[in-house]
């Protein structure tokens, strides 16, 4: 172990090294507590300071307070040497941020059975930092799947899709695609699974993957004996079968609120479907305005045998659907306040002359602000599509 | 954050000093909810009125309590405020519960 001996007296400083040199320590002395910082920041591999409690320019307290209030980058084990054995003197210190009193005179075998102390907890602290920089390093690697598994915007069969989407922390529990059922039918859908972290990550994929079929899973299509040979499901269909696959247990509520919807490329007849999801806003292109395609629903996992309801609306041509999770609703400003429904109505009125990529730039500067941050307290994400024949 | 249970008539009314029913104290929530069915509750009313927002765990404690019930009993959710209502609505949660605007109409009702 590497440690660093401050004490001004330099014949107490030598006895110090030679005895812990000889237990095998790597020591490094210094006369006060200007020196030692100098070299506690050039040696990064020194974890133990035993210092002297008077000393001349900077003392032992004065020391060790500067080391915890210094940004050094690990944990420094900090042992004062005291002559004083009044208590409240030895309370002021562990106050202040030192680990363990030695008194003088010193007693080498209370020193080395206290030294010994401190290489535990320095070992205890090194394991724990590199299990919490494994832990760190898989959560970035999933991040990183999660980033890979989103769909690029895109334009399929007339219509344009873009997003948005920033987890809270570093995985989220929301989710969003889009992709074509046959040569007219696209099926789009956003997911935001209750709670932030790994299992709502993991469930998130889950449903991901399955919502992504091409059509060998029988969840968005189903085989029939007359030609096409296939029938795309109603988004109410998909919504009852997601919901009785996946009840949780009491203990574990991890459900997901969704909107699935169909669009009908030529046509622009879009069937929608809801559990629990923020309504998502059709943007008529041609009138300017906004309305909700108001749907409700269980949210799915929560109990089984629900069912849920498809509406229908027709698109025009430029006519954009906006669809996003809570996280922007529940956006909160300094004083609590929530982003809320009718601010972010206001904002998409002002974007019907803006590109799908300038609407979703605002949306996001216009929250940052609100927030005061880039950094949510629960995952953003909205999904925008445009039916342009 | 603290939680309470009285008795009026027949009926355990758990109420909370916590203005959010988020996160943080979703999990200690369901603990002491769980407690109360474990010990014999049956007819339970969730008092609300001190809530002014409710996220989607605070959600889903209310609904693993109705889980947790197996359909043995009463679980009546009292008094939301408006935010609260507002995602009760979205979340069709007057499929699952009774839901009553003060608490006395949940033990009346």
């Amino acid at each position: 172990m590497d440690i660093l001996i401050v004490e001004d007296a330099r014949d107490q400083r030598m006895m110090l090294a030679v005895v812990l040199k000889k237990q095998g320590h790597r020591i490094f002395a210094a006369s006060d507590g200007h020196e030692a910082l100098g070299i506690l920041a050039n040696h990064s591999t020194i974890r133990i300071v035993i210092s002297d409690w008077m000393m001349p320019n900077m003392d032992g307290i004065e020391l060790c307070e500067a080391i915890r209030k210094s940004d050094i980058g690990r944990y420094v084990y900090f042992m004062l040497l005291t002559g004083k054995s009044d208590r409240q003197a030895m309370v002021d210190g562990m106050n202040l941020g030192a680990d363990d009193f030695i008194n003088k005179p010193v007693d080498f075998a209370e020193l080395n059975a206290r030294l010994n102390a401190g290489i535990r907890i320095i070992e205890l602290k090194a394991a724990l930092e590199n299990k919490i920089q494994t832990i760190e390093k898989d959560l970035e690697s999933a991040a990183k799947t999660q980033a890979r598994l989103l769909a690029k915007p895109a334009r399929i069969q007339q219509v344009d899709f873009n997003w948005y989407f920033k987890p809270s922390r570093i995985l989220g529990g929301d989710m969003f695609g889009y992709h074509a059922l046959d040569e007219q039918t696209l099926s789009f859908y956003q997911l935001d699974v209750a709670g932030h972290g790994v299992s709502s990550a993991l469930f998130s994929f889950t449903l991901n993957n399955l919502l992504r079929e091409d059509g060998s899973v029988p969840l968005l299509k189903e085989s029939v004996s007359e030609p096409p040979f296939y029938r795309i499901k109603k988004p109410d269909e998909v919504l009852i079968s997601l919901n009785n696959q996946f009840q949780t247990q009491p203990e574990a509520m991890l459900y997901f609120t969704i909107a699935y919807g169909i669009i009908n490329s030529r046509t622009g007849s879009v069937t929608l479907s809801q559990a629990g999801h923020p309504a998502p806003l059709w943007l008529k292109n041609r009138s300017c305005t906004i309305e909700k395609i108001a749907g409700r629903g269980v949210p799915l996992g929560m109990m089984p045998a629900m069912t849920y309801d498809n509406i229908t609306i027709n698109l025009q041509p430029g006519d954009r659907i906006f669809l996003y999770s809570d996280g922007v609703t529940e956006c909160e400003n300094g004083d609590g306040e929530l982003y809320g429904e009718t601010r972010l109505e206001s904002l998409l009125a002002e974007t019907f002359d803006h590109s799908i990529a300038e609407m979703i730039a605002k949306v996001e500067r216009n929250l940052v602000s609100w927030a005061g941050s880039d950094v949510f307290m629960d995952d953003v994400t909205y999904l925008v599509l445009e039916w342009q024949p | 954050m603290s939680f309470e249970a009285k008795n009026e008539a027949g009926y355990t009314v758990v109420s909370m000093d916590e203005t959010r029913l988020d996160a943080s104290i979703s999990e200690p929530f369901r603990i002491y909810l769980f407690d109360q069915i474990d010990s014999g509750s049956n007819q339970v009313v969730i008092d609300l009125g001190s809530v002014r927002f409710m996220d989607s765990s605070g959600l889903g404690v209310l609904v693993a309590t109705l889980k947790k019930m197996a359909g043995q009993g009463v679980l009546k959710l009292a008094a939301p405020q408006p935010a609260v209502l507002d995602l009760f609505n979205l979340t069709s949660m007057n499929k699952l519960f009774t839901i009553t605007p003060t608490v006395t109409e949940a033990i009346e009702g």
